[in-house]
């Protein structure tokens, strides 16, 4: 009789229960397990064996690595990975901190829209970027051709832009932007009675800018940093257009599984890059974590701004000369998508052609970007609310681990995250290679970081009490997160998911080793142009792109007001 | 010797949108090694002073003089002066010895003094056995850092020191400590100083002098005791302390002994005021007046007969020494307050009884429109 009130007693109060929360907020972690741990595992796991051998103990060989050792064409690879990288990063801090400096701290006119122009480089698809630059200083580039018939006046000539050299200046400004927003926002939200207090106690102003100013904006500009060089690494656009004989670790990993479909070799080298950044976090963390101070400042004031008519004038000139040369590219798209060729001075052949053409050769691709840019934003946005909603609310055990898995993608190149997405889903029980299924997976898994961070600020801006409020008055779990939670943290949401939607618009990197000709998408059509040296159709195909970047862009600035940079922060 | 400071005609405008009249031509002066205190309500002027003070605000018009010398147009860092701010603005990237030794590094002392000067300064402010460890200045408390604060102001033997609110960030019982070591130190090293609260009960424990500021102009300068005693205005009166006010029409002056009929009720009142010249001229019968009391000035009893103005209890505290009523004359709207010592509380009174109340003859001060008569 005891055992069975007992029983009775153990299910009425677990019917009690809600469990509704466990079985919502358990799918997304599914989710991350299959598509993003269990990949990563099998592609660490296959760059241990040899291609075509079974992933058993008996075939471990570290064979795949030994090319590093061996091979001239690797070790030129990686050496320009890592010299590209720094220099990228280098460059960026040297041209966007000034600018930043400037923007935020001297008084000049269009403040707003140097801010606005100057975001356009990181929402222009960054091999887009790479092509115009050889419109403009390629072998026949117009700007080079002109240097050119100055410098041969003295006997001297440009050379083109291929190379090292076209790759680190064409990366340094398309990720300018980051370092100049970045740095624009630490200087301006500087506490400026810190300041203040060092010019009381008699600093002159260089003093302080080297004392306290610069100091103070050290984690800002790590974590810019940071953020540059994680993408100049991963970065395949770039490197593939302008590169030529000089290979990086994305080429070399495309050139691996394009050229002879050895997943096992792309792992190995996927592994080295993925070392290659998981160093650059640690020495970016030791630098900036033991100075990471709260510097933003409670009391209302602004720091002052430089009225001297000198510092203005150069502020102004250095400005306008960075927004020109880096929205250069922007311009010379779109003039180029009128012309039939763009060699000498100026283009020749005005013509309506290349966008008429569209709907006759890229309806498919426009039609398949569309398709999986919308539908992979929305269920983006599910499971890095849900995923976010666990970790800041929840707070299970392994809330952490949680934290990190979901961050993961963000710190991956984009070509490694399709390696690993390869190596467990193109052979065995679940082959979807070459299918939509396995892009908007992709895609997915590489965009939820970006809804997540937005929906985790949100929601730890949000007070708690509120929902507690919700639950104390009699609401279920669900009923709460429907009727409190969700409407209070749906900007975030919107903000994450738009930033998400346009830049799987110009996704490239992961795309370009996953699609297929039933599933090809407007970036791929777009870079295939390139390689085909059909710059007229390449450039009105990336009008459109920008175009339609630029809007969702432009939309995600109303929900959120201009802090559009938030969304692409590392945390 | 720390010079005095004379302000002339100091005028400043914020320009913008709508144009600010943060300051309406202020002119006084503070001694030297006096402790000076800027008081009033949020939005009167005295931050923006004190920061004219430091050169961190230009002014619009008038004249600063630092002693003999116009310092109207020198810049901060040449002023050789020390602040402390609210927020303390420690560098938060330096630890204790280096943010105390950063005005003597700027003045390029070398490194034997800076090390001597460091340390004498904070053995001043009270914590020499902070440089032992010398932490991050985030890592101490509120009190600690206020103290850095203080030591990193005054270590290279600044001519002025200036306090803006330097207490605000404190809770209310280290407050209370902080500010008689404040004064413990600027009577210590005698470095002329401005302080700038807006909390009366500070300013008037530790300033020498205070000057009472409202909407841009200064409203009285004195000593705390002359500014309760005697507050110059209505708005003096109610900012220092709290004041009650009762309207009412002299009926009658003889020598120093005035009645006064209270509006509200028609009651005659006889109080006394030492007469003088300005008193005589003011002083007429049928002028319209208005009576103002301290809570502890007024008393109250149960009893008709000895009470004036009829009102109800609406609220008893007891607040330790004193216990506190709250009471609504029946003519009247507005509420005052009453303060009695403990030992003269009315026994047995509770909120809703009916008591009355009645003025002290000789501590009634008297104003006429909103200036003090």
């Amino acid at each position: 009789m005891g055992i069975i009130n007992n029983l009775k007693e153990f299910l009425l109060e677990q019917s009690k229960k809600d469990y509704t929360p466990y079985l919502i907020l358990s799918v997304p972690l599914l989710f991350l397990v299959i598509f993003l741990v269990w990949p990563l595992g099998m592609s660490i796991g296959k760059a241990f064996v040899l291609r075509g051998n079974e992933l058993i103990f008996d075939n471990f060989t570290f064979a795949n690595f030994q090319r590093f050792f061996t091979s001239s064409m690797y070790q030129r690879s990686l050496r320009n990975s890592f010299v590209i990288s720094f220099s990228v990063v280098f460059f960026t801090l040297l041209i966007g901190v000034p600018m930043g400096y400037f923007v935020a701290r001297v008084e000049m006119p269009f403040k707003k829209l140097i801010l606005s122009l100057g975001i356009l480089p990181i929402i222009t698809p960054a091999f887009v970027g790479a092509f115009s630059w050889v419109i403009l200083l390629g072998k026949q580039g117009v700007v080079r051709y002109m240097a050119n018939k100055v410098l041969g006046l003295i006997g001297l000539s440009l050379p083109p832009i291929y190379g090292l050299f076209g790759i680190i200046f064409t990366m340094t400004l398309t990720y300018l932007p980051f370092v100049f927003l970045l740095s624009h926002g630490a200087f301006k939200s500087a506490n400026p009675l810190l300041e203040e207090s060092a010019m009381i106690m008699g600093a002159s102003q260089s003093r302080i800018l080297r004392t306290i100013t610069m100091p103070l904006i050290l984690p800002s500009l790590g974590a810019a940093s940071i953020l540059v060089f994680i993408r100049a690494i991963g970065n395949f656009g770039i490197p593939a257009v302008l590169g030529g004989q000089q290979y990086v670790l994305p080429t070399l990993i495309y050139f691996r599984v394009n050229g002879f479909w050895d997943l096992n070799g792309a792992s190995a080298i996927a592994i080295l890059s993925v070392i290659i950044v998981v160093i650059a976090l640690t020495i970016q963390k030791k630098v900036v974590s033991a100075r990471e101070y709260e510097t933003i400042s409670t009391a209302s004031s602004e720091c002052k701004l430089h009225r001297h008519p000198f510092i203005k004038t150069i502020a102004i000139i250095y400005c306008s000369l960075v927004l020109l040369i880096s929205l250069a590219p922007q311009i010379t798209i779109i003039t180029m998508s009128f012309f039939r060729q763009w060699i000498g001075f100026l283009p020749t052949g005005f013509t309506l052609e290349n966008y008429k053409i569209i709907p006759q050769i890229a309806s498919k691709a426009i039609k398949n970007s569309l398709f999986l840019a919308t539908s992979a934003s929305l269920l983006t946005a599910l499971i890095g609310t849900l995923v976010a909603y666990i970790t800041e609310r929840r707070r299970p055990k392994g809330a952490i681990l949680i934290d990190f898995t979901v961050m993961t993608p963000f710190v991956l190149p984009g070509i490694v995250v399709s390696v690993a997405l390869l190596s467990a889903f193109s052979s065995g029980p679940i082959n979807i290679s070459g299918t939509f299924l396995i892009l908007m997976i992709s895609f997915i898994v590489r965009r939820t970081p970006y809804v997540f961070r937005s929906v985790a600020a949100s929601l730890t801006q949000l007070d708690e009490a509120l929902e507690e409020s919700s639950t104390i008055s009699g609401a279920s779990w669900y009923y709460t997160f429907r009727k409190v939670t969700f409407p209070l943290i749906l900007p975030g949401i919107i903000a994450g998911s738009i930033l998400t939607f346009a830049t799987l618009l110009q996704e490239l990197s992961t795309s370009i080793l996953l699609y297929s000709a039933k599933t090809q998408t407007l970036p791929i059509q777009i870079y295939n142009a390139v390689a085909d040296g059909d710059f007229g159709v390449a450039s009105s195909l990336s009008v459109l792109l920008l175009v339609t970047v630029f809007i969702a862009v432009y939309l995600m600035n109303l929900f959120v007001g201009d802090s559009a940079s938030s969304g692409l922060k590392l945390g | 010797m720390c010079p005095n400071i004379i302000y002339k005609d100091v005028v400043k405008k914020f320009e913008g949108k709508e144009t600010v009249e943060a300051l309406k031509g202020v002119s006084f002066k503070i001694q030297q090694g006096e402790l000076f205190c800027l008081l009033g309500p949020s939005g009167c002027g005295k931050t923006t002073l004190l920061r004219i003070s430091a050169g961190l605000e230009t002014l619009t018009s008038g004249q600063i003089f630092y002693g003999e010398k116009d310092i109207t147009s020198i810049p901060p860092f040449r002023r050789n002066i020390g602040m402390v701010f609210q927020s303390f603005a420690l560098y938060p990237h330096m630890n204790v010895f280096e943010n105390v030794a950063y005005g003597l590094r700027i003045r390029k002392k070398p490194e034997n003094v800076i090390k001597k000067k460091v340390t004498e300064i904070m053995e001043l402010v009270g914590l020499p056995d902070v440089l032992r460890r010398n932490p991050s200045p985030t890592a101490l408390s509120g009190g600690q850092q206020q103290r850095i604060a203080i030591a990193r102001a005054l270590v290279y033997d600044p001519k002025i020191l200036l306090l803006d609110e330097p207490l605000a960030s404190l809770d209310a019982k280290l407050r209370r400590y902080m500010r008689a070591e404040i004064r413990r130190i600027q009577k210590t090293t005698n470095i002329t100083t401005i302080y700038v609260t807006h909390d009366q009960e500070e300013a008037m424990a530790i300033g020498d002098r205070l000057a009472i500021m409202n909407s841009g102009l200064v409203e009285q300068i004195g000593s705390s005791d002359q500014i309760y005693h005697y507050p110059d205005s209505m708005f003096v009166a109610n900012f220092i302390g709290k004041m009650n006010f009762f309207p009412g029409t002299i009926q009658e002056v003889q020598g120093n002994n005035c009645k006064i009929k209270l509006d509200r009720n028609q009651k005659i009142l006889d109080l006394f005021y030492k007469m003088n010249q300005k008193r005589k001229q003011e002083i007429r019968k049928g002028k319209k007046i208005v009576l103002g009391s301290r809570p502890e000035k007024l008393t109250v009893s149960t009893d008709p007969e000895g009470g004036l103005l009829p009102g109800q209890i609406r609220i008893i505290q007891n607040l330790g020494k004193v216990v506190r009523y709250e009471i609504t004359p029946l003519w009247d709207s507005k509420s005052k307050l009453i303060e009695v010592d403990m030992e003269e509380k009315l026994s047995g009174a509770k909120e809703g009884d009916t008591v009355y109340i009645n003025f002290d003859r000789k501590n009634t001060l008297l104003f006429s429109g909103k200036k003090a008569i």
